[in-house]
This record gives C-alpha cells, structure tokens and sequence, in this order.
C-alpha cells in the first residue's frame, strides 16, 4: 500500500482498476493472463523483442551513419540492455508463475531496473532511467500494436492515473469508463480539475512523480475529497472506504427529493441556485438536480483541442444544446477566457513569462477581432432559442467592457443586416474577478445588465498566489479577510444600483460558505451541478437574519483560519456532515 | 596459463562513472577473449557481458571495484578492461557524450 497527497480538486471516493498513462499517452496495461495463455504470450514477447531490437539495431545504423559511431553507441547501448539475459529471464519468469501479462511484466522489471538509477540524485547515471524507460516504450509498443491507444478506447471502467492530461486526449475520452483522475502535475484550475467536475467524478492532481511505480490494473483508491490516491490498498482501507462510497450513495440519494424543491429560506427568500457548466452535455447535469439556470457556461472547451478555430456553426450547436435543454431558465455564455497558448492556431506571444497577468481571456478577444466576432455572431444567434445572457471574463477597465460592447453592437447590425434574428435586448454583464473591476464596480454598474464575482481568480489576485504553485497553496483562501472586503464591496455596488449579482466561483459551491454568502447580500449562486443539492438543503435550513449575524460576525475577523473554524461550527448547527 | 581466477582491483576515475557506453565496450573486450570475467562491486556480482546488469552496479566516479577474470587469457582480457574504467577508450580520451 502506498499513500499519495496532492490537491483535491473534484469530490467523491472512487475505487477501480488503474489505466496509467505515460508522458506520450502510452498505455500500461492489464495485469494477468489466463493459465492456459501463457505459451501463446510468452512467444508474443519473444516476437516483441526482436521486432524491437531489429529496430534499435536500426536507429544505431542510421544514427551512426549521419552523426558518427560516437551518436550510434547509445543504440547499441540499448540494443544490450533489450538483449540482456537477466533482464529476459526475470519477465519470463513473471509471465511464467505469476501469469502476468508481458505488458506487465515488462513495465514491472523495466520500472525496477528504472529505480535503481533514479534514486542517485543529480548523478549522470541517473539519467540512465531514461534508456530504460525508452526501451520499455519501445517493447510496449510492439507488445500492444494497435491496442495501445490511451483513453479513448475502453472496454472496463478504469482509474486514468496520468503525468498530465492534454485536452484532446480528455476531448476524446471514453465517458462511460472513466471513474477518476490522478495527475502527476496540475492545480485547482488545470484542464484535468475542470474536466473531472464536469463529469462528477473524483480527481486528485500535483500528487509528484509516482508513475513509475504503478502498472495498469493495479487497485487504487482515489479520494477526491481528502486529496489522496492510494495504491494498491490493504484489506481494512480498501473495506473503510468502500463503507465510505457507499455512505456518499446514500447520502446522495437522501437528498434527491430536493429536486423539486425550490432553494429557499425558512423565512422564504427565494435564492436562485443555477449550475457551472463547460460541456454541453453537463446541461443534464443542471436540469437532474432541478437547477435554475446555468450561470457560467465557460465556452473554452471549443478551442482546446481543437486543430483549428471553430466555426460559427460549431459554436452555435454547442450554445443551442445548452439553452433548448435549460427552457425558460437563463444561461449566461461567457465569452472565451484563454491565453494565446491554448488557442489553435494562434502564435504563442513572445515574452508571456507570467500567463495570468497576460494577454488573455477578454484582452485577447479584443485583439482578435475575427474570432471573438465569431463567438459573438453565434451567441446572438442562440439568443431567440431561450433566456441567454452575455459575460465578459476578466474585464479590468472600462474601457475593455466599452471595448467588447462595442465589438457585440457591431455584431448585432451586421446580423440585422443580413436579416438573421436575435434578441437585441439580451443581457450583458461581466466577471469580477480582478481586484480592479471591484474598485471600480460602482461605474462598471452604470454599464452592465449584472455582475458575476470569480473567485478562482479573484482570491489569486487580490492574495497574490499562484494556486498551483505548491509552496505557496496555503495562501490561496476564499475565507481570508481581504477577499472577503473585496466581495463585500461588488455586492454593496450593485445592491445600490439593484442590479443582479451572482457568485460563479468554486467558493460559491462550498456549503462552508453559504450562510456567509446569503448574509453578506448574494441571492444567487452558480455552482458545480454536483453541489446543488448540498447547497440547497442547507439554504433550505437557514434564516437570513440568521446569515445576516454570522456576516456581521465574520467581517469583524482578521484571519482566514478564524473565519473557517467559526463558519464550520455555525454551519454544523444546521446539517451534520458538511465537505469542505 | 592458470585456470585459477584473478582478480583486479580497478578505481573509476571516468568522471561520468560506468556509463552505458563503458558497459557497451567491457562486454565487447569481454566477448572477444575467452576468460569469463566478473565484476563485483561490494556484495554486487554481475557477468560483464550483461550490459543492464553492469549498469545496475552503478559505479560513480572515485568507487572501487573488483575485476574477477577466469580462462587462459584472463591477464590480457584484464589488462584491456582496465583503461575503460578511466574512460579511455582507444581511439577518444573523451568520455560518452551526454
């Protein structure tokens, strides 16, 4: 058994066989052959060696031959190692009495071998883990052949155990059998964190290298809540968290019924609790926990991924499942909220040393006209099909959010010229999530139709820290006083001009913060779809007088660690289990 | 000509310790003579045509290993492995290139 910490960033306990993918999206495979296999796959491996070797010897020919004998010597170098008769006999033996499969046997001993070198640290030996590690890509894929295609092709349900996950490799995976994510890399806002929401399943990410130590169809256990991924499991955790799985089942169920109750305080305020989305299909996740809107569909998916820039009829497609699939219910369309880095086809900007102060999200639509045009054209064109609303993402000027309406009003008279219909009134509004757009909010009201505060973004720029960056993590707090000012201050600026205001960051879904949140004034909160019921049972338990006291209470407080412990005890008072 | 092994006492002096590229060439001297040879390091006992193997020894630079050596032309064989462990090997002073 062994235990990894990293972050959690998606909840829920999910045990399962491992599918570990390598750097390349190379997949490391079962585990065990039948008895009677055993001759056929021992001749499987023969056949994979020479096929391997017949290469390397290859590479040594052409590498010797364009760089000279000196270049061509680390082939022949690998070439032995591939021939060493230790090495054949110990995963002989492996496939012989323990009825491995080679794939597994070979990454088993490979792996062991691997070890040994990358323990010394900082040696020029050490880098001999990486022959290793070549070789034994290079046997896999002559054992697998076409077999080895990462997660788009399954056939059981698997735990995908990565170094990182790429959107197009998460773009292509196979929904119905993956049941949790490990990444080696990663933070709270990484492409791995936000995919693994949208599925509802756990996911813990920046566990550190530990690949090398695992092979495919090991039993794991992830805990999306804690965190932690625990490799092959002994009897009693594996029995604890499988009562644990079981409990959240429960529980879950317990709270179904709230469906078709409406989120409401014991003294009747009616609090709108509407669902975060970034895939289409997740609308059904909204409509299932009887959300009332979606508040923030991030539209980034359509370009990650993607080879080249999507179309005006890709992006209306999308839109169009969305709203149909929410009726009457409003969606709020934020416009794309990238760097240049993640767009297709765009060129990666010289000197971008520090991404999230950079050109991206609402910066780089107003520098790419074209594309952002093209958003724009398909939103308005999905305004007749239901309630759609428009947000700009990190708008730090007025001068931006004057900026992209403009490019919007544009867009409307091109379409009325060419006769397409819309709805001209349709609502704009624009994410806080700078510190700026706070202190400006009182201006920024004058122009918008709503505001929606961001605090993913919001507590990494008024708090200075970066979320992914390990050392500095325990910086990163919703509940820290500054953050809490800055919130109060967005929610006093648009409650003067009465103007909407909701919460769409992942703080908004922590029942921690609720009562904090309807005390402080928010009557709407987007949240991840899995934390609707949560949120609703507890908006259903409280007062807002009562909310109103611990606001008053929390404001006066100096430290986010003061804050969590009192917000945790009062919550306590009205449900009894709460996840953080 | 004893049949009886030999057994030399070899420091690795080649700053990038006994790289793949050494291993590479002890087995080839080793293939080419007909004595078996053997090289310990500590407790460690690996055949020095196994090029994984003699790898897995990891022997950085400033570390002492035996040599054993055991057939009719164990001295020469001997006499040939020992400059690889400086990283002479012949032609190049040069050790293998990162």
């Amino acid at each position: 058994m062994r235990k990894l910490q990293g972050i959690a960033v998606s909840p829920g306990v999910a045990i399962g066989e491992a599918l570990v993918m390598d750097n390349e999206g190379f997949r490391i495979p079962r585990r065990f052959v039948a008895r009677d296999a055993v001759v056929d796959e021992l001749e499987r491996l023969e056949k994979a060696v020479a096929a391997a070797a017949t290469e390397i010897a290859h590479h040594r020919e052409t590498v010797s031959a364009e760089l000279g004998e000196k270049y061509g010597g680390i082939f022949e170098a690998h070439l032995q190692m591939l021939q060493d008769a230790k090495l054949r006999s110990e995963v002989e033996e492996m496939i012989r009495q323990r009825h491995y499969s080679p794939e597994y046997a070979v990454s088993r001993v490979l792996r062991r071998y691997a070890q040994v070198f990358q323990r010394l640290e900082s040696s020029y030996l050490a880098e001999r883990a990486s022959d290793i590690f070549d070789i034994e890509k290079r046997l896999l894929r002559h054992l697998l052949g076409r077999r080895r295609e990462g997660i788009a092709h399954l056939t059981s349900p698997v735990l995908v155990l990565a170094h990182n996950l790429t959107p197009s490799e998460t773009a292509n995976l196979d929904r119905r059998f993956v049941r949790g994510f490990v990444t080696e890399v990663g933070g709270p806002g990484s492409h791995t964190a936000i995919v693994a929401e949208a599925l509802e399943i756990p996911a813990v990410v920046g566990t550190g290298a530990f690949l090398t130590e695992v092979s495919g169809g090991e039993l794991t256990i992830i805990d999306g809540d804690k965190g932690l991924v625990i490799l092959q499991p002994d009897e009693e955790t594996l029995n604890r968290y499988r009562r644990e799985a079981e409990e959240l089942r429960i529980q879950a169920t317990k709270l179904e019924p709230l469906r078709e109750l409406p989120a409401e305080t014991r003294d009747g305020v009616r609090v709108q609790l509407l669902g975060n989305i970034e895939f289409p299909y997740e609308v059904d996740h909204c409509v299932d926990r009887g959300a009332d809107g979606v508040g923030l569909y991030r539209t980034e998916f359509l370009y990650l991924g993607a080879d080249s820039e999507p179309t005006e009829e890709v992006h209306l497609q999308a839109y169009t499942r969305v709203v149909q699939a929410m009726g009457d219910k409003p969606v709020v369309i934020r416009t794309f909220d990238l760097g240049a880095d993640k767009m297709p086809n765009m060129a990666r900007m010289e000197d971008e040393r520090n991404p999230c102060l950079g050109l991206r999200s609402i910066r780089l639509a107003l520098r790419n006209l074209p594309i952002f045009r093209t958003q724009l054209r398909a939103i308005m064109r999905a305004t007749p099909l239901g309630k759609v609303r428009i947000m700009f993402p990190l708008v730090s000027t007025l001068l931006e959010l004057r900026q992209a309406k403009m490019v919007l009003a544009d867009v409307m008279e091109d379409l009325q010229e060419h006769n397409v219909p819309f709805d001209r009134d349709v609502p704009v509004g624009m994410m806080v999530e700078t510190p700026a757009a706070v202190m400006m909010a009182d201006r920024f009201v004058e122009e918008v139709d709503f505001l929606s505060l961001g605090t993913n973004d919001l507590i990494q720029y008024a708090l200075a820290v970066d979320r992914s960056n390990k050392d500095v993590v325990n910086l990163y707090n919703p509940a820290d006083p500054a953050v809490l000012r800055l919130i109060a201050m967005a929610i006093q600026a648009a409650s003067r001009k009465q103007l909407p205001i909701s919460m769409c960051g992942q703080m908004s879904g922590s029942p921690l913060y609720t009562m904090l949140l309807l005390g402080m004034g928010l009557r709407q909160l987007s949240v991840t779809p899995s934390a609707i019921p949560e949120v609703k049972s507890l908006c259903r338990s409280v007062t807002i007088p009562e909310c109103q006291a611990v606001a008053q209470r929390v404001m006066g407080m100096e430290h986010a660690r003061d804050v969590k412990n009192y917000l945790k005890e009062e919550v306590k008072k009205y449900v009894r289990e709460i996840t953080e | 000509m004893s049949e009886t092994a030999i057994t030399r006492t070899v420091v690795v002096t080649d700053p990038a310790g006994v790289h793949a590229r050494t291993a590479v060439a002890i087995a080839e001297v080793v293939r080419r003579g007909q004595a078996t040879v053997t090289l310990i390091k500590d407790y460690q006992r690996v055949p020095a045509t196994e090029v994984l193997q003699v790898l897995t020894l990891v022997a950085e630079p400033g570390e002492t290993l035996q040599i054993e050596a055991q057939g009719p032309d164990a001295n020469a064989v001997l006499d040939q492995l020992e400059p690889l462990f400086a990283g002479q090997f012949g032609e190049e002073a040069q050790p293998f290139a990162k």
